[in-house]
C-alpha cells in the first residue's frame, strides 16, 4: 500500500518550511487549490481519500476527524479497502 | 615572624581559591539548568525546558540568559505556534508573559542586545494585537442606525402605504450602500419595506442586494483563498435575497411563485438557513400540506440561529400540528428525538463524497513544480491526503 500526501499551498517558501519542519515520510505532491477542490469535491483540510487498488475512493473524510486520526483508525480504514479489493 | 606572615598569606590564598571554587560549584547547576532548558526547547518539550530556565531564572549568574530564553518560548507560544505543528494553537495568555520575561532580561542584564532585540520583536507583536483590524467606521455606524430606525418606526403596517416614508427608507439605503458596497443595507430595507407590507418595493430592493452581494463578492475575490468559501458567499448572498422575495410573495399570497422563489433560496443554502427553513413551514402550512410544513418547522429547529421568537413560532406551530395526532410520549419528548434524529442524518449526509466513484486524473507537481509521476501507486491501496500548511 501506498501514501500520498497533496498540498494545496500556494506560498512556496511556507509549505518548504512547514515540509522542513514535519520531515513527512511520505512523498509529497501539489496540486492547485482551486482544481483540487473542484476535481475532489472537499471544502476542509485535511481531506483523506482511501483509494483501492483498482483506483476507486472507498472512503472519504472531509476534515479532520472529532476524535482524531489515530493510527488504529487510519489502518482500520486501510484494512477494510483491502479487504473489499479481495 | 615573616614565616608566620607567610603562612597566614598562604592560608588566606587557599581560602579565597576556596570561596571562588565554591562560588563555581554553586553556580553550576544554574548553568546545568540554563542548559538542560534549552536542549529541551530545542526538542520543543515545552513543559519541561520551561521548568528548567524557571529555575536558571532563580540564579543571578543565568538570570538574564533564562528569562531572555523563556520570553523567546512564550513568544513562539503566544504568536507563532499556529502553523508549526497539526492542532498546535497561539496562546494568547502567555503574551503578557512574554513580554514580562523579556523585560526581567532586559532588567538583569542592560547591555544584553539579544534580550533587547527579543523585546523589541515582541513588543511589536503586542503593537499589532492592539490595531482594530477592521476599524469600525463610524459614519457606517450612524448610516445603519438610521435604518434601523424605520424598522422600530414603521411597526404599524397600515403606515406602509405612506409614499414619503418610502422614499425615506430608498434614501437611508442607496447613502448605506454608497458608503460600503456590502448587500446589508438592501436586505435590510427590504426586510423593513416586507414589515410595513409593501412587497413590490421589498422585493426590488433584495434583487438589488443580489446583485451587490456579487458585485462585493467580485471586487474582493481574492480575500476568500479558497473556492468553496467564496461560492459560499455568493450563495449566501443570492440566497438571502430569494428568501426575501419569495416571503414576500407568500406574504401576497402568490404561493406558486413563492414556492418556487423560497426552493430556491433553500436549494442555495443547502437547507441549512433557519429563517428559510421556517418559511417554507409556514408556506406549506399555508397550503395545507402539514406533513412538508413539519418537516421545515423540524429541519429549522435542528439548526441554530434564528431570532428567539422565530423559534418560538416554529415550536408553538409545531405543537399545534401535533395536537392532532396521538403520541406515547410528550411533545417535548418527540420533539428532542426528532430534533437529534435530524442532526444526526445531517452529520452522516456530510460525508458527501466520491465514495465509490474513480480517484479523478489529477495533474499533480512534486514540490518544485515539476510533473509528478503517481504511475507506482497502480495497482496499490493508496492513502491520498490533501493538506496545507495555514
Amino acid at each position: 500500500m501506498a501514501f500520498l500526501l497533496v498540498s494545496i499551498d500556494e506560498d512556496d517558501k511556507r509549505l518548504r518550511r512547514y515540509l522542513n519542519e514535519m520531515t513527512f515520510p511520505f512523498p509529497v505532491a501539489r496540486l492547485n487549490a482551486e482544481r483540487a477542490e473542484r476535481l475532489m469535491g472537499f471544502d476542509n483540510l485535511p481531506a483523506t481519500f482511501y483509494v483501492d487498488a483498482g483506483g476507486v475512493v472507498r472512503y472519504y473524510l472531509n476534515g479532520s476527524e472529532s476524535h482524531g486520526d489515530s493510527p488504529v483508525r487510519v489502518s482500520w480504514y486501510i484494512d477494510q479497502v483491502k479487504q473489499l479489493g479481495k | 615572624m615573616t614565616k608566620l606572615v607567610t603562612k597566614h598569606s598562604a592560608f588566606m590564598i587557599t581560602a579565597a581559591v576556596c570561596v571562588t571554587a565554591a562560588a563555581a560549584l554553586a553556580q553550576s547547576p544554574a548553568r546545568d539548568q540554563l542548559a538542560s532548558g534549552n536542549a529541551l526547547w530545542d526538542q520543543r518539550l515545552a513543559k519541561s525546558a520551561i521548568a528548567a530556565l524557571e529555575a536558571a531564572a532563580r540564579d543571578r549568574n543565568t538570570a538574564a540568559e533564562a528569562h531572555e530564553a523563556l520570553g523567546r518560548i512564550y513568544t513562539f507560544k503566544g504568536w507563532q505556534q499556529d502553523n508549526v505543528f497539526p492542532g498546535w494553537h497561539d496562546e494568547p495568555s502567555l503574551r503578557e508573559r512574554a513580554l514580562a520575561e523579556l523585560k526581567a532580561a532586559v532588567a538583569a542584564d542592560p547591555a544584553r542586545a539579544s534580550a533587547q532585540e527579543a523585546l523589541r520583536v515582541a513588543e511589536g507583536f503586542a503593537a499589532a494585537d492592539r490595531v482594530d483590524p477592521a476599524l469600525p467606521r463610524p459614519e457606517i455606524r450612524a448610516l445603519d442606525a438610521k435604518l434601523q430606525s424605520f424598522q422600530t418606526a414603521g411597526s404599524d403596517p397600515k403606515s406602509g402605504s405612506d409614499p414619503a416614508a418610502a422614499a425615506d427608507i430608498a434614501g437611508a439605503v442607496e447613502a448605506r450602500a454608497k458608503a460600503q458596497a456590502d448587500p446589508a443595507p438592501f436586505f435590510t430595507g427590504a426586510q423593513i419595506l416586507i414589515d410595513r407590507g409593501e412587497y413590490d418595493r421589498a422585493i426590488a430592493m433584495a434583487q438589488r442586494g443580489a446583485a451587490a452581494s456579487d458585485r462585493f463578492i467580485d471586487e474582493n475575490l481574492s480575500a476568500y483563498m479558497m473556492t468553496g468559501k467564496s461560492q459560499g458567499s455568493y450563495a449566501r448572498g443570492r440566497s438571502t435575497a430569494a428568501d426575501l422575495v419569495g416571503w414576500a410573495q407568500f406574504l401576497r399570497k402568490n404561493y406558486a411563485t413563492a414556492a418556487a422563489t423560497l426552493g430556491e433560496a433553500e436549494r442555495l443554502s443547502q437547507g441549512l438557513d433557519f429563517v428559510n427553513q421556517f418559511h417554507l413551514g409556514e408556506l406549506a402550512r399555508a397550503q395545507n400540506v402539514l406533513a412538508r410544513a413539519r418537516d421545515h418547522y423540524l429541519d429549522a429547529l435542528s439548526l441554530s440561529g434564528g431570532p428567539a421568537p422565530l423559534r418560538q413560532r416554529a415550536t408553538d406551530a409545531l405543537a399545534a400540528l401535533q395536537a392532532g395526532t396521538s403520541t406515547a410520549i410528550g411533545f417535548d419528548a418527540w420533539l428532542a428525538t426528532e430534533l437529534t434524529r435530524r442532526r444526526d442524518d445531517r452529520k452522516a449526509a456530510a460525508l458527501k463524497s466520491l465514495v465509490d466513484r474513480p480517484l479523478p486524473a489529477l495533474a499533480l507537481t512534486d514540490v518544485d513544480g515539476k510533473p509528478y509521476d503517481a504511475s507506482g501507486l497502480r495497482g496499490k491501496v493508496v492513502l491520498v491526503n490533501f493538506f496545507a500548511s495555514w
